[in-house]
C-alpha cells in the first residue's frame, strides 16, 4: 500500500527566530527522503512536529489525504509514525525486552513473538534479555528501531541517527533502513552529513534558517552542490598545507594511566604519544571511549603522576589547568556551555576565566575589570565574535559565537600547545570553517594541537598523525595521508 | 485572551520589581485573612505594620530584630549565589551562642575589655564549626546538604536544651532552664539609654559592606561566582572548588554564629532555652527577598523584623495569636516566588481572535 505524507504551509515560531516558515513538502513510500541542513536550520523542529512533540502555530500535516491532529507523541504513534531520536529513550538498567513492553499494549508472548519474527525478517541479532547498558550504541539503536516496527509503522523518521556509530554500524544500518523503504515504509532521514545523504537518499529536502530552500532528486545533486544549499554560499575548501617535519618534541605522554571510581567514566590504560612543534595530533573514536577523560588529564583537571606528562621538558603532570597555562598549554573542552563557559556570566567575565599570570585581570586579590574589559574586546575584535558588547551574557551568543570567543579567550595568549575536544561541535559551517582556518593557523605559526574529535572529516582535513582511542586504549600513531576514514572506522569498533 | 509568552531575558526592572509586588500582595491577602476572622482589614493592617514602629522604642526594636535576620541572611547570600543550599542557619546560629555563651560564662566573675571580642570570636567560630559539617560532608561525602544542614538544627537545639538544663543551669537559679548573667564585660553596649538597640547592629552593617565588596571585587568572590555556577568550569580554570563550597558554608556560618552572639550577649545576657525565634528560618526569606544582594537585604531584613513585631501587637491589642507573624512571613515566600514567574515569563493581553 502506498503511503503519502503532506505537510502543508506549516509554520511554528519561537521568541526571536522563526524555527520553520512556511514549509510544505510531500513523501511517498518506496523512496528515502533526506531532510539536510545545519544546526539550527529547523529540521529538528519540523520533524518534531511530525512526531507530535512540538505543536505547529499554523499548518496542516495529512497522511494518505487524513488531516492528523498530532498534540502528543501518542497521537503520532497511533496514526503509525515512527520516530527513532537522536538521542535514545532507553531504561540503561532493564533489559532489552522490558524496554520494549513499557509502551506496548501487548501480552508477553505475543510480543515476543512479533520480536523474533522482526529480528530475523532483518538479520537483527540481539539478547533481549540482558540489560539495555550492555549493549553498544549500534544495538541500542537497533531497539529503538524495533520499538517502531513493533506497531507496522507506515513512516519512519530517523534524526541523525549516524552520529554514535561506528563505519560499519552505519552500513548496516543503511542496509536495513534500505530493506524498510522496499516493504514499503516511508523513510525520513534527517542530517547534516552529507556523504551519507549521497549514499542513502532518493530525494532531498534541504532547509535553511526555518525555510525550505530546495527539494531535488540525488541523481542530478553532489556534494559540492548541496553543501552550497545548505549554507546559501559557495564554500571555501580549507586544505591544510603539509606541515614542515619538525622532529622538536613538545610534549611526552609516558605510561599515563587513568583509573575512575565512576563506572560510568572510562579507565585510560597505557597512553604514550608526543607532539612536534608545529604538529597537530588528532585523536578519533567514538564517544565514550575515553576521550573525555584524557581530555581532563592534558588538561590537568584530572592530576596524574608528575613524570607521565613531560612539556617543554618540564614534568607538569601533577600541575592543575591554571598551573599548566603557565606553561603555554591552552584549553578548549568539549562542553560549551557546562564547562568552557558559564552562559548565565557576561561575556567579559568568562575571559576572565583563562587567568594567566601576565594577564593582570585580579591584582593582590582584587578584580580588575578595565584590563579584563580592554582584553575582551580585543579577542572579540580578533577572532570574529558577532557582538560589540562585552557585558552581553554568554547565553546569547550563538554557539558558533560562543565557540569563537572560547578558542580566543585560549588563543590569545599565544600557547604552544592546544588541546581541543570537538572544537566544532553542533556548529554551522560557516563557524566550522572559520575554527578550522584557525587551527590550521596555529600550525604555521609553528604552534601545536591535540585535537580529540568523533568528526573523522575534521581529523582528516586538520591532523598530521592520528590515532584512534577505543575503550580507554591508543591505537598506534599514523600519518594522516596513510590514514582512511575506512580504515578509522575499523579501528574505532575496536578491531586491529 | 491572555497568552503567557518566554521573555527572551529576563528583566531587571522586573527583578526589583517583583519584591515589591510580593510585599504588595502579601498585605491585600493578609488584611483578606484579617476580614475573614472578622477584623477590620485596614486597622488590623495598621496595628501590624504602622503601630509597632510609630515611636522610638518601637524603631529601636524594628533594629534590633532586622540585626539578626540581616546578619544571617548575609551569609546565606554567599551560599545561595553560589548554589549551596544551606538551610541550618538556626542550627548554626544556636551552636554560635553555645560557644560564645560558654567562653561568656567562664569569664562570668570578671570585667575586662578584652573578654567581649573574644566572646564575639568564639560565637563566629563556633558557626563556622557547625556550618562545616553539612560542608564537608557534601564535598567529600556527596550528602545533600540541604538534609544535613536542617537536621543539624534540632541537634543544636537540643544540645542547647541539654546544656541550660544540666551541667551550665545556673547554681542559684532554682533549676530554672537558663545559665548565669553574663557579666557587663561580655555584652554588648547598649547604643541609647532606655533603648535595647545595642552595638551588634554594627557587625550586621560591617558584613553587608565586606560582602558586598568580598562577592563583587576580589578574586576569591569570583572565583565563588564560578564554582557556584559549575564546578566543572572551576575545575577547568584550575580554582578549587570544593574548598571554595566550604569557605560559603564557613561565611555563612560565622554570620549566623554572630547573629546568635548579638542575640545572647545583647537583649537576652544568658543563655536559655529560646534565643532565637527562628532568625535562622526567617532569614532565608529575607536572602530571596533582598534578591541575595546586601543592600536588598538591607531593606527585606526591615520588612520582615516588621513581621515580628506586628505579630506582638496584633497579639496585645487585637488578641491576634503572634503565630500570625509567621504567616505573614510565609506569604512573602509565597508571592515572591509565585511573582518570580513574571522574570522569566510574560503576560500578553490579546484580542479575541476570530
Amino acid at each position: 500500500m502506498n503511503t503519502n505524507l503532506k505537510i502543508s504551509n506549516v509554520t511554528k515560531i519561537y521568541p526571536g527566530c522563526v524555527a520553520n516558515d512556511n514549509v510544505s513538502l510531500e513523501f511517498n513510500s518506496g523512496k528515502i527522503y533526506a531532510l539536510l541542513g545545519e544546526n539550527g536550520a529547523g529540521k529538528s523542529t519540523l520533524v518534531k512536529i511530525l512526531s507530535g512533540v512540538i505543536i505547529p502555530d499554523e499548518g496542516k500535516i495529512y497522511l494518505n489525504e487524513n488531516n492528523l491532529k498530532l498534540n502528543s507523541p501518542l497521537d503520532a504513534k497511533k496514526n503509525d509514525i515512527g520516530m527513532v531520536f537522536q538521542h535514545f529513550n532507553l531504561f540503561e538498567t532493564l533489559s532489552v525486552f522490558e524496554n520494549l513492553i513499557i509502551d506496548s499494549d501487548e501480552q508477553r508472548e505475543s510480543l515476543r513473538e512479533k520480536i523474533d519474527t522482526i529480528m530475523k525478517k532483518y538479520n537483527f541479532s540481539i539478547d533481549l534479555d540482558i540489560p539495555i547498558l550492555n549493549l553498544s550504541a549500534g544495538q541500542k539503536q537497533k531497539v529503538e528501531i524495533i520499538r517502531c516496527l513493533i506497531r507496522n509503522p507506515k513512516v519512519l523518521i530517523m534524526d541523525e541517527p549516524t552520529s554514535v556509530l561506528t563505519e560499519q554500524e552505519t552500513s548496516e544500518l543503511f542496509l536495513s533502513l534500505k530493506k524498510f523503504s522496499e516493504e514499503g515504509i516511508l523513510i525520513i532521514y534527517i542530517t547534516h552529513k552529507l556523504k551519507e545523504v549521497m549514499q542513502l537518499c532518493d530525494e532531498v529536502a534541504v532547509m535553511r534558517r526555518g525555510k525550505l530552500v530546495s527539494v531535488s532528486e540525488i541523481k542530478n545533486e553532489n556534494i559540492e552542490s548541496l553543501a552550497n544549499k545548505m549554507v546559501g554560499q559557495n564554500l571555501k575548501t580549507i586544505k591544510k598545507k603539509k606541515a614542515k617535519t619538525s622532529s622538536d618534541q613538545l610534549i611526552k605522554i609516558t605510561n599515563l594511566n587513568f583509573t575512575s571510581e565512576d563506572p560510568f567514566e572510562t579507565n585510560l590504560i597505557d597512553i604514550n604519544f608526543s607532539v612536534n612543534r608545529g604538529e597537530c595530533l588528532g585523536i578519533a573514536g567514538i564517544s565514550g571511549n575515553g576521550q573525555s577523560e584524557l581530555f581532563q588529564v592534558l588538561s590537568g583537571e584530572i592530576i596524574s603522576e608528575k613524570n607521565s606528562i613531560e612539556f617543554n621538558n618540564n614534568y607538569i603532570g601533577d600541575l592543575n589547568p591554571q598551573e599548566r597555562r603557565e606553561y603555554l598549554m591552552a584549553f578548549s573542552p568539549e562542553d560549551r556551555l557546562e564547562q568552557a563557559a558559564i552562559p548565565q556570566m557576561k561575556i567579559f567575565e568568562n575571559v576572565a576565566l583563562n587567568n594567566f599570570k601576565s594577564s593582570n585581570f585580579f591584582n593582590n586579590g582584587l578584580i580588575n575589570e578595565n584590563k579584563i574589559k580592554e582584553h575582551s574586546k580585543k579577542i572579540i575584535s580578533d577572532f570574529n565574535v558577532n557582538t560589540d558588547n562585552i557585558e552581553l551574557k554568554s547565553q546569547f551568543l550563538s554557539g558558533g559565537n560562543l565557540q569563537k570567543l572560547i578558542i580566543g579567550r585560549e588563543l590569545i595568549t599565544s600557547p604552544d600547545l592546544l588541546i581541543c575536544f570537538n572544537p566544532t561541535w553542533g556548529l554551522d559551517v560557516g563557524a566550522i570553517n572559520y575554527i578550522h582556518e584557525t587551527l590550521i593557523k596555529i600550525n604555521e605559526q609553528n604552534k601545536s594541537i591535540i585535537l580529540i574529535s568523533t568528526d573523522t572529516d575534521e581529523l582528516l582535513k586538520l591532523s598530521d598523525k592520528i590515532s584512534v582511542i577505543h575503550k580507554g586504549k591508543l591505537s598506534k600513531i599514523m600519518n594522516a595521508e596513510e590514514v582512511t576514514s575506512e580504515k578509522l572506522g575499523i579501528l574505532m569498533g575496536g578491531a586491529n | 485572551m491572555i497568552k503567557i509568552v518566554k521573555r527572551d531575558q529576563p528583566s531587571r526592572a522586573i527583578f526589583f520589581f517583583t519584591p515589591v509586588l510580593a510585599i504588595f500582595l502579601t498585605l491585600v491577602a493578609g488584611g483578606l485573612i484579617f476580614f475573614i476572622l472578622g477584623f477590620k482589614p485596614f486597622e488590623a493592617l495598621k496595628f501590624f505594620f504602622i503601630v509597632p514602629i510609630a515611636d522610638k522604642y518601637g524603631f529601636s526594636e524594628l533594629l534590633l530584630k532586622a540585626t539578626p535576620l540581616c546578619l544571617i541572611a548575609i551569609g546565606l547570600s554567599f551560599c545561595f549565589k553560589s548554589n549551596n543550599w544551606n538551610i541550618g542557619a538556626e542550627g548554626q546560629l544556636t551552636f554560635g551562642a553555645i560557644v560564645s555563651g560558654g567562653v561568656a560564662l567562664l569569664f562570668y566573675e570578671q570585667e575586662g575589655f578584652y573578654i567581649l571580642p573574644i566572646v564575639i570570636l568564639a560565637g563566629a567560630i563556633g558557626g563556622m564549626l557547625y556550618a562545616s559539617i553539612p560542608a564537608i560532608l557534601k564535598t567529600y561525602f556527596n550528602t545533600n546538604e540541604i538534609l544535613v544542614s536542617l537536621m543539624l538544627v534540632y541537634v543544636s537545639k537540643l544540645i542547647l536544651d541539654y546544656l541550660v538544663v544540666g551541667p551550665w543551669s545556673n547554681p542559684e537559679g532554682f533549676n530554672f532552664p537558663e545559665t548565669r548573667q553574663f557579666s557587663d564585660s561580655a555584652k554588648l553596649p547598649l547604643l541609647f539609654e532606655g533603648l535595647r538597640i545595642h552595638a551588634g547592629i554594627f557587625l550586621a552593617l560591617a558584613a553587608v559592606v565586606i560582602s558586598w565588596f568580598v562577592f563583587y571585587k576580589t578574586y576569591l568572590g569570583f572565583q565563588m561566582k564560578v564554582s557556584g555556577f559549575s564546578l566543572k568550569t572551576a575545575k577547568y580554570a584550575g580554582y578549587k572548588g570544593k574548598k571554595m563550597i566550604i569557605l560559603v558554608f564557613l561565611i555563612s556560618g560565622a554570620c549566623a554564629g554572630l547573629a546568635g552572639v548579638g542575640e545572647i550577649t545583647g537583649p537576652i545576657g544568658q543563655l536559655h532555652r529560646e534565643i532565637s525565634p527562628d532568625y535562622g528560618f526567617t532569614a532565608i526569606i529575607v536572602a530571596f527577598l533582598g534578591r541575595l544582594h546586601p543592600v536588598g537585604i538591607i531593606f527585606a531584613s526591615l520588612v520582615v523584623a516588621i513581621t515580628y513585631l506586628g505579630a506582638e501587637t496584633a497579639q496585645i491589642f487585637m488578641q491576634i495569636p503572634k503565630y500570625t507573624g509567621q504567616v505573614f512571613q510565609g506569604m512573602i515566600l509565597f508571592f515572591l516566588l509565585a511573582s518570580d514567574y513574571l522574570l522569566f515569563f510574560k503576560i500578553k493581553f490579546i484580542g479575541l481572535k476570530k
